[in-house]
């Protein structure tokens, strides 16, 4: 026990030694490195698509295996997540045809609206929106409190001008940009014959304000029997199919809300790392791997680059 | 005639139902899909019928098909023929082309070959490519000149 004390402070002095050097050896790297800074951005695409098998909607038994992406020409598998897409809020925003080439049909139009109106209640006061267009520039006639509006005021809309219907899209997707929620899906239910007249804006101009907006659009033909020209339910459809919607006669009015809730139940969410860095156009695609039957429907593509 | 081409069918079935028993397929992984333009057809008949030039341009499937050490860039001879797009392909060679086992149809799907190169080379190229997306000119010679020399 004596030899062990006399040996204490020696063990002590060895012991301070050893840390101040540490010490001053770990301060002598921090120094001679400067300290390294991991930036790593992962830009990941989130598609919300439809399955359908037959004709028929699937709700549950699809899995990952299922199918896959092509996005761009490269076959995605790997996925960061597939779920059922949340339960979402829908932000509606109904675009009425008011020029002259609808006039005919107009008041069957307004009847049309008015029924898709009473039909929105699942959706709430402040998420629903009503626009126009006729003559150069669309006009926005309510947001917020619209029932009440179309109920006293829908019936004095007429119709006259020319039919800018691209400009008018532009326009509601930017409405509904504003209005941007993680948690909100933006809808836009354009009554339309399809035919624009006056524009400033082209389809594709359109096409890639609604795809920058995430927005879905469904569109109902209005036009009557012997106005309806091909040109015309061409755009309604690429319009809908572009952005994942869907496009309607103007006797499937009734089945317009029911089709998007119907959507949003049924919707899965995919997830992915984005396989080419090129900015620009993303074409997205959805294809099985076994099934032939299965069919999707999303939207064609997405944009990646300075204004995502 | 109808007993023949029974016959006909059931030797193809025994054909493709052989092969797999005999694993004469070879394994492979499709990376990419693409509509690319069709090509002429070729042959005999093809060019006493005048129809080897398409009148307007048809798009076929192309598939980037992936294996160990080869990769093929097949090309579809009609506009919807399309491949279920699984994790694993099955395909074997037949003549200048190459046959696909679309599995659930238990039957067989011919591409012609379009491209085919080594997979070394085909990693290579593709790394190339990454590092020119990734560089900030976006430009291959300068993901070139960043390529560590062997």
């Amino acid at each position: 026990m004596p030899a062990l004390s006399h040996r204490q402070p020696c063990l002590w002095v060895g012991f301070c030694l050893i840390y101040t050097f540490a010490c001053l050896h770990l301060r002598a790297q921090t120094e001679e490195q400067p300290l390294l800074t991991y930036r790593h951005t992962t830009a990941e695409v989130r598609l919300t698509f439809l399955a359908t098998e037959n004709q028929t909607r699937r709700t549950a038994s699809l899995q990952q295996s299922d199918f896959v992406v092509v996005d761009s020409d490269a076959v995605v598998r790997d996925f960061h997540t597939f779920t059922p897409a949340p339960e979402m809020k829908v932000e509606l925003l109904i675009l009425i045809d008011c020029s002259e080439s609808v006039s005919p049909q107009v008041q069957r139009e307004l009847r049309e609206v008015l029924r898709l109106i009473t039909e929105t209640g699942g959706i709430e006061e402040g998420h629903l929106s009503i626009a126009s267009f006729a003559g150069t520039q669309p006009k926005t006639l309510c947001q917020g409190n619209c029932r009440t509006w179309a109920s006293e005021r829908l019936s004095d809309v007429s119709a006259a001008g020319a039919t800018p219907l691209y400009d008018a899209v532009v326009f509601a997707t930017e409405i509904l940009a504003q209005k941007r929620d993680q948690d909100v899906r933006p809808v836009l239910v354009i009554f339309s014959d399809g035919i624009d007249t006056i524009s400033r804006h082209s389809v594709s101009e359109a096409m890639e304000a609604a795809l920058k907006s995430e927005v879905q659009i469904y569109t109902v033909d209005i036009a009557g029997r012997k106005n309806h020209q091909r040109q015309g339910i061409d755009t309604l459809q690429t319009m809908s199919k572009v952005t994942g919607g869907a496009y309607f006669g103007v006797s499937d009015g009734a089945e317009i809300l029911a089709s998007v809730f119907a959507d949003l139940r049924s919707a899965y969410v995919v997830t992915y790392s984005v396989p080419s860095r090129r900015a620009g156009f993303h074409e997205v695609r959805i294809l099985p791997t076994r099934n032939h039957n299965l069919e999707f429907r999303s939207r064609r593509g997405y944009y990646y680059g300075t204004n995502r | 005639m109808k007993f023949r081409s029974l016959l006909l069918m059931m030797c193809c079935a025994l054909q493709i139902s052989f092969a797999a028993q005999l694993g004469i397929y070879q394994r492979g992984t499709i990376v990419r899909m693409r509509m690319g333009e069709c090509l002429p057809q070729r042959g005999f008949m093809a060019a006493i019928s005048g129809n080897n030039m398409p009148m307007q341009t048809e798009f076929c499937p192309e598939y980037t098909l992936v294996t160990d050490k080869v990769v093929y860039v097949i090309l579809g001879k009609i506009s919807n023929q399309l491949l279920p797009l699984a994790e694993t392909t099955n395909f074997r060679f037949q003549k200048n082309e190459i046959a696909v086992r679309v599995d659930d149809a238990n039957q067989e799907s011919k591409f012609r070959i379009k491209e085919m190169v080594l997979r070394s080379q085909w990693d290579r190229e593709q790394r190339l490519m990454q590092q020119a997306e990734e560089s900030p000119s976006g430009d291959l010679s300068s993901a070139m000149s960043v390529r560590p020399r062997h």
